[in-house]
């Protein structure tokens, strides 16, 4: 029996909280460990002692297992492990934990320092935390225990974003994390195999949406950017090192060529170097496209975009910058929107969500007077828009990837408590599974089919498939044979292995029955025609006439005699062994309808 | 264009029709079970004044849906209720649906309206007024025209025409009177008080038999007499009529659009007044394009009219080189916004576009 205890918030926005617990014969897992977003108390974290009251989670837990490095699912991991306490292994892909630990500290350092938060996590617990974690590759089977293994699945999505398949025996479930079925510049599209999980968990918060066209979104951003340029103003767009960042400098870079554009397009330094570095490390994880790019000339060798260097900030005229940090919560990205947001020429595209306390939470909330350090205000003057090409799995891609991995159940996952009856309807209709939507805190219990797996010995085997009229190879056929249960083996064997290993006896058991018959003539006339009787009927089988009087068909045996009291009656004596029980009741049976009249 | 979005539904749809509060409603016409009526909210973008562009919400949002075990060809909202009428092949009946959006997020198949169905005949186009009650008018053919009270299903008027001409579009034009267009191109006025009675419209100009016809009324939605609205009228040839109903001897208006010979039939002829532009139509239906008039030029000569806009967008559809090339099933008009359009072809495509006036006119 599988049952799952499911957590999930979402606030609208492309952000919510995740964190499933699930229980799977026995082994319990802990599906992303995700921090709220909208919330700055303890609501932020998911309330651990849901799991166990009182046991230690290292105890109860087999392992945890991260989809990606988004902080609505590995937020709230340092917490977990380390304040409320967890040793045992921690899964994610080698992209996640390399970029985790980045974003988990540029987090912490927004919270605490900016906001001057308490109850958190300290840069040496993240520290701790990673070394809990067990990097693993895409398709490749990790035993955690005996009896639970993991595998991960390209999920698109983000760099490192992975599908997980989680099986114990022949029991499995498969979470999708967040995923995306459409291949983007720098991604490729989620995949898995037809495993066939009795469960499949799935992200729901974009079924009802149909998003409009890829092209569109990066039209407009390009006629953005080209307005702005062409009254001279600039263009800052901050971008974490990684992912996005990419994708918009291939769009800009071709735009640029296309139009014959002049302005100076710039990358700050740092994030060249680190975005170099991963993708180096993680070229696997990128689609064809990035792949082709990065083998043949270094992925920042653009024609048209160039190193940057702080000084440039001060330069008159248009240009188009790319700096980190993403949320303009820090560092140059900050120090350039200082310079430029006084300046209504001036434009500032955020690509994603920013964090509440953030400078880009702010600016996108409306705020156009910031306090700065030192009680300075800033007045931002300059345009500011608000742009997210982060990629979801919609309705039909939630449809195609159940018909990829075909779930028996399938559970969506989403965040309001929105009234989903139609795209349950429509999983229900068009694949005959069961469909969940638990709530919030809600647990959901799947009951499964487990299949025992049992072997059959080859002499059965064979002597099953020897006998009887040639197999129909579509029909299911009869065999019969004894179950020996031994430890954790199931085994299929001949009644006469099984007796020898089980050093038993063989009985046998043998029936008789007595059927009367109307006739007077002498004994072995009658037996005449009770054989020529079933030899006319029983063509498929051995009817003999032994030269004792009696009558075998097959191993059955017929005896006639004489009735004491009544010579016009004769008594059939019909004697079989319990293995043809059929044929013999059949004969009984048979005699016991009479004799034809005719018969010679 | 001022602006332009582009959006994949799972299946294609032949209709695009306004609900309340801005609700748009599409729905499937595949052969095979499983076709979705869907009524979707549109991105913020579109309810806004000003186009915004980069607007963090562009997308459209499912809000309800409901299962169809036939193609959807029609689809109308019965005007103050929850209901909603459908029809489709095989047979002229209708289909009843209840959209409750804040209890459910299922539109719920309510009733069947069964017509008499003789052979040959083919689905109901329909209308809908809630002037005296939540009324439906319906019919394949002129001699087979009935209003239906939609929540009783009770028969409140049959028309007793003559003539057995396939119907391509009927209307009300205030809650006596209707007008129905013939697949023809015959245009007749009936005054339901007057069962028999069917006054002539227009008479059109003869033409090969094939040729097909479709209309388009003014939404009345404008507070004006609908009678005083011209009618304009489109056929597969791509003749353009336009029809003022108090003056019925002759065309106001004729023209020619510029359009490919007939290959494609007349399954999707489409032409419709912009609410807020006077004078502008669109018509659609004949390739993979939406071509849009001002008819304030026209006169009775009928001159090829040169469309002030061609929408193309649908011809440049993504989805890969194989197969046919889309067709477009349908266009409207927003409501409100005087250049924005929405139109959807044959391969799932739907746009949503607002167009600007190429010789600085308005």
């Amino acid at each position: 029996v599988l049952s799952m205890f499911c957590w999930c918030a979402g606030a609208g926005q492309d952000v919510g909280r995740s964190c499933i617990l699930v229980s799977i014969a026995g082994k319990n897992v802990m599906l992303d460990c995700g921090m709220h977003m909208g919330y700055n108390d303890d609501r932020r974290f998911p309330d651990f002692s849901y799991i166990t009251q009182n046991g230690r989670l290292t105890d109860f837990l087999d392992c945890v297992i991260i989809s990606h490095f988004h902080l609505d699912h590995c937020g709230a991991l340092p917490y977990f492990s380390e304040m409320v306490g967890y040793d045992g292994p921690i899964y994610m892909t080698h992209p996640t934990k390399a970029i985790c630990p980045i974003l988990l500290e540029d987090y912490r350092k927004i919270t605490v320092d900016k906001k001057g938060e308490t109850n958190f996590f300290t840069s040496q617990m993240i520290k701790d935390c990673m070394k809990k974690v067990v990097a693993v590759h895409l398709h490749q089977t990790v035993q955690v225990d005996e009896e639970l293994e993991i595998k991960a699945y390209y999920a698109g999505h983000v760099l490192g974003a992975a599908m997980f398949q989680i099986k114990v025996g022949c029991e499995s479930v498969v979470y999708t994390g967040d995923y995306n079925m459409t291949p983007d510049r720098h991604l490729g599209a989620a995949w898995i195999d037809k495993c066939r999980p009795d469960l499949l968990i799935s992200e729901s918060t974009y079924a009802t949406t149909i998003r409009d066209s890829k092209r569109c979104r990066e039209r407009d951003f390009l006629k953005k950017v080209h307005e702005t340029v062409e009254r001279g103003g600039k263009v800052l767009i901050p971008v974490f090192a990684l992912g996005r960042a990419q994708e918009l400098c291939i769009l800009l870079e071709t735009f640029w060529e296309r139009m014959n554009l002049k302005a100076p397009i710039y990358f700050s330094t740092g994030l060249t170097e680190k975005a170099n570095h991963y993708y180096k490390l993680f070229i696997t994880w990128t689609n064809q496209k990035i792949r082709k790019t990065f083998v043949q000339r270094n992925m920042f060798e653009f024609k048209h975009i160039k190193a940057f260097d702080r000084a440039f900030a001060d330069n008159p005229g248009p240009m188009v910058v790319f700096a980190t940090p993403g949320m303009l919560h820090a560092g140059q990205s900050l120090q350039i929107f200082r310079k430029w947001a006084g300046n209504e020429k001036n434009m500032v595209i955020m690509p994603g969500y920013c964090v509440q306390g953030t400078v880009g939470h702010k600016i996108l909330s409306g705020q156009r007077k910031l306090e700065m350090e030192g009680r300075q205000i800033l007045e931002v003057k300059m345009q500011v828009e608000y742009m997210s090409f982060s990629a979801h799995a919609d309705a039909k891609g939630i449809m195609q990837l159940i018909r990829q991995a075909e779930p028996r159940n399938v559970l969506l996952v989403h965040g309001e408590a929105k009234k989903m009856e139609f795209l349950k309807q429509k999983i229900e209709q068009e694949f005959h599974v069961s469909c969940f939507m638990p709530a919030n805190g809600e647990t959901t219990t799947i009951l499964t089919n487990p299949c025992i797996p049992v072997d059959i010995s080859l002499g059965l085997l064979k002597r099953e498939t020897a006998i009887g009229p040639s197999p129909d190879a579509k029909k299911p056929k009869l065999m019969h044979g004894t179950l020996l249960m031994k430890d954790n083996s199931f085994r299929l064997v001949s009644p006469e292995q099984a007796l020898k290993e089980l050093g038993l006896a063989e009985h046998q058991l043998r029936f008789t029955c007595r059927v009367h018959i109307q006739d007077p003539r002498k004994e072995h006339e009658t037996v005449l025609r009770v054989y020529n009787h079933l030899k006319g009927i029983l063509k498929d089988y051995s009817v003999q006439h032994l030269p004792d009087g009696s009558i075998t068909v097959e191993s059955i045996l017929i005896q006639a005699t004489a009735h004491s009291e009544d010579q016009g009656t004769k008594v059939l004596l019909v004697s079989w062994t319990w293995q043809d029980e059929e044929l013999g009741s059949y004969l009984t049976s048979l005699l016991k309808k009479g004799l034809p009249q005719s018969t010679p | 264009y001022r602006d332009l979005h582009t959006f994949e539904l799972q299946a294609p749809t032949r209709l695009i029709e306004w609900a309340r509060g801005n609700r748009v409603c599409v729905a499937g016409y595949g052969q095979s079970d499983g076709n979705e009526i869907l009524q979707l909210i549109p991105p913020p973008t579109l309810l806004t004044k000003e186009t915004q562009g980069l607007c963090p919400e562009r997308d459209f949002k499912v809000e309800c849906g409901g299962f169809s075990e036939r193609p959807v060809y029609s689809l109308k909202y019965v005007p103050d209720t929850s209901l909603l009428v459908t029809s489709g092949p095989p047979d002229s009946s209708l289909q009843v649906w209840q959209v409750s959006a804040e209890d459910s997020d299922v539109i719920k198949s309510v009733s069947t309206i069964a017509t008499e169905n003789g052979t040959g005949q083919s689905w109901a186009k329909i209308a809908t007024i809630s002037a005296r009650a939540p009324w439906v008018l319906h019919g394949s053919r002129l001699d087979r025209v009935q209003i239906t009270e939609v929540e009783s299903r009770k028969n409140v008027y049959t028309a007793a025409f003559r003539g057995s001409e396939e119907l391509s579009g009927l209307a009300f034009l205030d809650c006596n009177t209707l007008l129905l267009c013939c697949a023809t191109g015959r245009l007749c006025l009936a005054d339901i008080r007057q069962p028999q009675s069917l006054v002539e419209a227009m008479s059109v100009p003869p033409a090969p038999c094939s040729e097909q016809w479709c209309m388009g009324t003014r939404h009345a939605a404008q507070g004006l007499e609908l009678s005083s609205q011209p009618v304009a009228c489109l056929s597969s040839r791509g003749l353009l009529t336009l029809t003022d109903l108090r003056k019925t001897s002759e065309f106001l208006a004729l023209a020619k659009a510029r359009v490919p010979s007939p290959g494609s039939g007349a399954e999707f002829l489409c032409i419709s007044w912009a609410p807020a532009l006077e004078g502008y139509l669109a018509i659609s239906g004949f390739d993979g394009t939406v071509h849009v008039y001002d008819t304030q030029s026209w006169d009775s000569s009928g001159r090829e009219a040169e469309p002030v806009f061609v929408h193309k967008g649908h011809a440049f559809g993504g989805a890969g080189g194989s197969g046919d090339p889309p067709l477009v099933t349908v266009h409207t008009w927003h409501l409100q916004k005087p250049r924005t359009l929405l139109s959807a072809a044959s391969d799932g495509s739907l746009h949503i576009w607002d167009w600007v006036q190429p010789c600085g006119m308005c």
